[in-house]
């Protein structure tokens, strides 16, 4: 049985290594990427074919906007452009959207803007969650997932960067940190 | 990652599936335990608890998760009511839970170290169970890892920190089943179901590849395991110095 000097140590002895421990273990700045990291082709496939792949020609889509018209990819030539797939169940994705509307808010003047593609919600649903969440990015309907399967997309979120000249330039899985997408951006608006 | 079961028109959301079903378990068997370490009168207070407990865990849950995601929450504060069950948090619904569960407790003269040793018994299984939801719809996912057994997750592979959880959570159960069999001072069952509870949190937040962090790069998480595992040691140093006065009641 412990006596109550017995306890006394062990609590302290938790204080101690318990505090050390977690010291040791937090989150340093230099474990997330200092910079955005473009990538380069790395496809097999035929150069100028449109693929979801870095160095391709992002394929092109027209889809419902919220507001009622449509948006093509293609008639975005000449900004930056972020296409999210996404949809408001996801927690994942959700978790993202604060972070893209500070980088759209930040670099939409110079020339960046994000398409988020809904996948396979109806638009009261997402005009809804845009409007509770002050997202003012353009946004579209992927009714049938045709989009999604064009760009091959497995998980939710995905992300595709599309430079000036409609060409992919880094493809990214999952939530996106705000380094990430601020840098890249940031990277392509300089070209 | 399944996030969505399809049931004919049905979407139902695998992570709000599960952790309803972890509700409706923890209900059952806090009867169950409270029986065991108690009798009918003590299962009678659980019951009476059960309300007020889970309410207070769903407000706990939901304000400790809009103040960790306040960047979005703060642009509508709608979201802090929205009924979504995935937008929880498990330290502010455990602490919500207790403060009101315990509340009603001292309210009612019940007795407190019984009832929460008797959470304390009920509560891991379920935990495992809504840790498996999360792992399905893609929460508090894991860094990117080459262990061997990192699962494919968000495009790469990764700890598998729901799973972790879910093990010591199943852990948890185990060594608090076992010590229920022996004869032991009212609260006992708690303050280790506590320092358990603050282990794993304590090693497995660094594991997260979003976690809550401080500015300065602490986990939120881990501070909170940490002052749940001292938690858990003041309330047994209370309680040790006592002899054993209550029997168990083995079914």
């Amino acid at each position: 049985m412990l006596t109550t000097r017995h306890w006394n140590a062990l609590i302290v002895l938790t204080l101690i290594f318990g505090t050390v421990y977690i010291a040791l273990t937090r989150a340093a700045p230099a474990v997330l990427p200092p910079s955005p990291v473009i990538e380069e082709p790395t496809s097999n496939l035929p150069a100028g074919e449109p693929a979801p792949e870095a160095g391709h020609p992002a394929p092109d889509f027209t889809l419902e906007a919220l507001d009622g018209g449509d948006i093509s990819l293609s008639a975005l030539r000449g900004q930056v452009v972020l296409v999210n797939m996404w949809a408001t169940w996801c927690p994942p994705c959700r978790s993202e959207m604060p972070a893209l509307q500070s980088t759209y808010n930040r670099y939409h003047e110079r020339g960046f803007t994000v398409v988020a593609v809904n996948q396979q919600e109806d638009a009261a649903t997402v005009a809804a969650y845009f409007q509770e969440n002050g997202l003012t990015f353009p946004a579209v309907l992927d009714r049938t997932a045709s989009t999604a399967a064009s760009y091959q997309v497995r998980v939710l979120p995905s992300s595709f960067f599309v430079d000036k000249h409609g060409t992919v330039r880094v493809v990214y899985r999952g939530p996106l940190p705000q380094g990430i997408l601020d840098g890249t951006v940031e990277e392509l608006l300089k070209e | 990652m399944y996030p969505l079961i399809e049931l004919g028109p049905l979407r139902l959301a695998t992570g709000g599936l599960l952790l309803l079903l972890a509700a409706f378990l923890f209900s059952w068997l806090l009867g169950r335990a409270a029986r065991h370490l108690g009798g009918d009168t003590l299962a009678e207070h659980a019951d009476a608890a059960l309300l007020p407990a889970i309410v207070g865990a769903a407000l706990g849950g939901r304000l400790w998760y809009g103040l960790v995601h306040f960047d979005a929450f703060s642009a509508s504060l709608s979201m802090f009511a929205a009924l979504r069950l995935s937008d929880m948090a498990w330290p502010g619904a455990m602490l919500g839970g207790a403060l009101l569960g315990g509340l009603w407790a001292l309210r009612h003269e019940a007795p407190l170290a019984r009832l929460a040793d008797a959470a304390a018994l009920a509560l891991p299984l379920p935990q495992a169970l809504a840790s498996v939801g999360m792992l399905l719809s893609g929460e508090a996912f894991g860094r990117t890892t080459s262990l061997p057994w990192g699962l494919p997750l968000l495009g790469t592979i990764r700890h598998p920190t729901q799973l972790y959880y879910a093990l010591a959570a199943a852990l948890s159960a185990f060594v608090l089943y076992r010590m229920s069999r022996s004869p032991l001072e009212p609260g006992m069952l708690a303050a280790v179901g506590l320092a358990t509870q603050g282990l794993a949190m304590l090693l497995v937040e660094p594991l997260r590849a979003n976690p809550a962090l401080f500015p300065n790069g602490i986990h939120v998480g881990q501070v909170f395991g940490l002052a749940l595992i001292l938690a858990g040691l003041f309330w047994a140093r209370q309680h040790a110095a006592r002899r054993p006065i209550v029997a168990p009641v083995l079914e």
